[in-house]
């Protein structure tokens, strides 16, 4: 059975939670920023093992939905950067206020690593790992774009090609907002808070695309095989990876 | 409203977000089944859209994880899987009927979450109603006349494969398939007929999206029989949308189609809803 519990907490009680905490005293505790649309679907059963994963290992973890996000208040046209950024500060004090703990370390793939960077100050977050963040908004957005129009099109999801206007505002699921499109443009590498380990799973690139985003001292992994993140035959496939769990696992137990 | 986490079930292995409005006595609750593999948020988070409008028009209402997907986990017993199915089901309308006072139950389940409700609405009195979207289909002749005949008839197909410069189609690698048997189209005609008769209401919804399957709104009758024409069995064939609503305005149509139909047949006294939608009014933007 189970021990994880889940809850609402925040502001008015909007947000979704779920902790794990460690089977005895929590030595240190892990919160899991989700990424945002289907990332976050496809990523859902990762999450959990990985929360399961660190919970064996004494770690108190923290899975939970941003505002307008799975199972929290909120419409998905409201999903809002800076909202994410203080909800992931709310969470981590919720964090903090369960365990006992005061020492909170964070995971996010996608932009829920960008969220976690971005959030690191606000959140007093010891330690971030990132896998695959999203540090060049403006290119992100343009394959978001590439992938709602082609899939408006996609023979193998519609009888007949969809309508643009039927498809607009919305990527892959999930209503955008312009005030979103626009906060995740200005996206920039977050030399502020830097992680210790980025996990990279992306198809091969130059070698200084982690540059500005990594410290001296963070170290690169690369996992294989690649993630198809972008792959629209994928979009439904949950993401899964018992290397990333075993290397995020191993990474805290080491001292970070 | 604000809506309630839940642990529950006969192992407290399950997780569930039930709505409860402030409903009145007799009213059905809405349980909502998982779709595949997805967990309880639905795919594209239909499943909370679903469950939000109906608890504004003042329907009680349960998402959760079956035994083992999303949140929740094993329950520790050595069953099938048919029997957890109906194990936790019944989890679920014990709390909403703990929650929200709710006696009768409507079952929402897209493609596996439809033929689990199917299981669920063969066996279980409780059930009063049921929405299969994309539940069972079968190949009928009607639909290989129309899968065929256009293909047929094509001139520009027989000259592409008839071409000596035919380009050879890219073919996928196929990835590895979870799937169990259907049910044989026979016995599920007759479940079906046998919920009627027990006076359950039933609506199906279906896609364009299992189009390899099902292509016509004529396809209901060809595949079940009579009973798609009772007056407590509603249909409709949405062509152009996909299997899994992916796009907004296709969701708010699905959305809008299945409060219309729960309206129509479990409509609720009106002293519950009426203060709930001024509230709402009250709250919206």
């Amino acid at each position: 059975m189970d021990s994880d519990h889940p809850f609402f907490f925040g502001p008015g009680g909007e947000l979704f939670g779920l902790y794990h905490p460690a089977p005895s005293r929590a030595n240190k505790a892990a919160l899991l920023c989700p990424p945002l649309g289907q990332d976050q679907i496809r990523c859902h059963r990762l999450y959990r093992q990985l929360a399961n994963a660190l919970a064996a290992e004494g770690c108190a973890v923290l899975r939970f939905d941003y505002y307008g996000t799975g199972d929290s208040a909120g419409s998905s046209a409201e999903v809002d950067w800076d909202r994410c950024i203080a909800d992931t500060c709310a969470a981590a004090d919720e964090l903090r206020a369960r365990s006992g703990v005061e020492h909170v370390v964070a995971f996010g793939a996608r932009l829920g690593g960008s969220i976690a960077l971005a959030a690191t100050k606000r959140a007093r977050l010891a330690d971030v790992v990132v896998w695959d963040p999203v540090v060049d908004g403006c290119a992100y957005i343009q394959q978001l774009d590439a992938m709602q129009a082609a899939l408006r099109q996609d023979p193998h999801r519609f009888v007949a090609p969809r309508a643009v206007e039927g498809a607009a505002a919305q990527w892959l699921g999930f209503a955008i907002s312009q005030r979103l499109r626009h906060q995740l443009a200005d996206l920039r590498p977050d030399t502020a808070g830097s992680p210790s380990l980025v996990l990279d799973s992306l198809p091969p690139t130059p070698a200084h695309r982690w540059k500005g985003l990594i410290a001296a001292h963070a170290k690169v992994k690369e996992l294989h095989p690649f993630t198809p993140w972008d792959d629209l035959r994928r979009l439904e496939q949950a993401i899964l990876s018992h290397p990333l769990i075993q290397t995020v696992t191993s990474h805290w137990q080491g001292g970070h | 409203m604000q809506e309630q986490a839940f642990r529950f079930g006969r192992a407290r292995h399950l997780v569930g977000i039930a709505g409860l409005p402030p409903a009145a006595q007799g009213t059905v609750g809405v349980i909502v089944l998982n779709a595949g593999l997805v967990h309880r948020v639905g795919p594209f988070r239909l499943h909370v859209d679903l469950t939000r409008r109906l608890n504004a028009c003042g329907y009680p209402t349960l998402r959760f994880d079956f035994s083992t997907v999303g949140d929740s986990g094993a329950s520790g017993e050595s069953q099938s899987r048919e029997q957890q199915i109906l194990a936790d089901t019944n989890d679920a309308m014990t709390l909403l009927r703990r929650q929200a006072g709710c006696t009768r139950f409507v079952l929402v389940g897209l493609c596996s979450g439809a033929q689990n409700a199917h299981t669920v609405a063969c066996a279980d009195d409780k059930v009063a109603g049921a929405v299969f979207l994309d539940g069972y289909a079968y190949r009928t002749f009607g639909y290989r006349l129309r899968h065929y005949l256009p293909r047929l008839i094509d001139p520009a197909r027989w000259r592409r494969l008839l071409s000596p410069h035919r380009k050879s189609v890219e073919k996928i690698r196929g990835e590895p398939v979870f799937s169990t048997v259907p049910s044989p189209q026979t016995v599920v005609r007759a479940d079906l007929a046998g919920m009627v008769e027990r006076g359950m209401h039933l609506c199906l919804i279906y896609s364009g999206g299992i189009n390899m399957f099902f292509n016509h709104a004529r396809q209901f009758r060809e595949c079940f029989g009579r009973v798609m024409t009772h007056p407590r069995v509603s249909t409709c064939f949405v062509r152009e949308t996909d299997h899994t609503y992916v796009l907004v305005d296709d969701r708010k149509r699905l959305i809008d189609q299945i409060e219309g139909w729960l309206r129509n047949n479990f409509p609720i006294a009106p002293t519950a809803a009426a203060p709930l939608r001024r509230a709402e009014l009250e709250a919206s933007p």
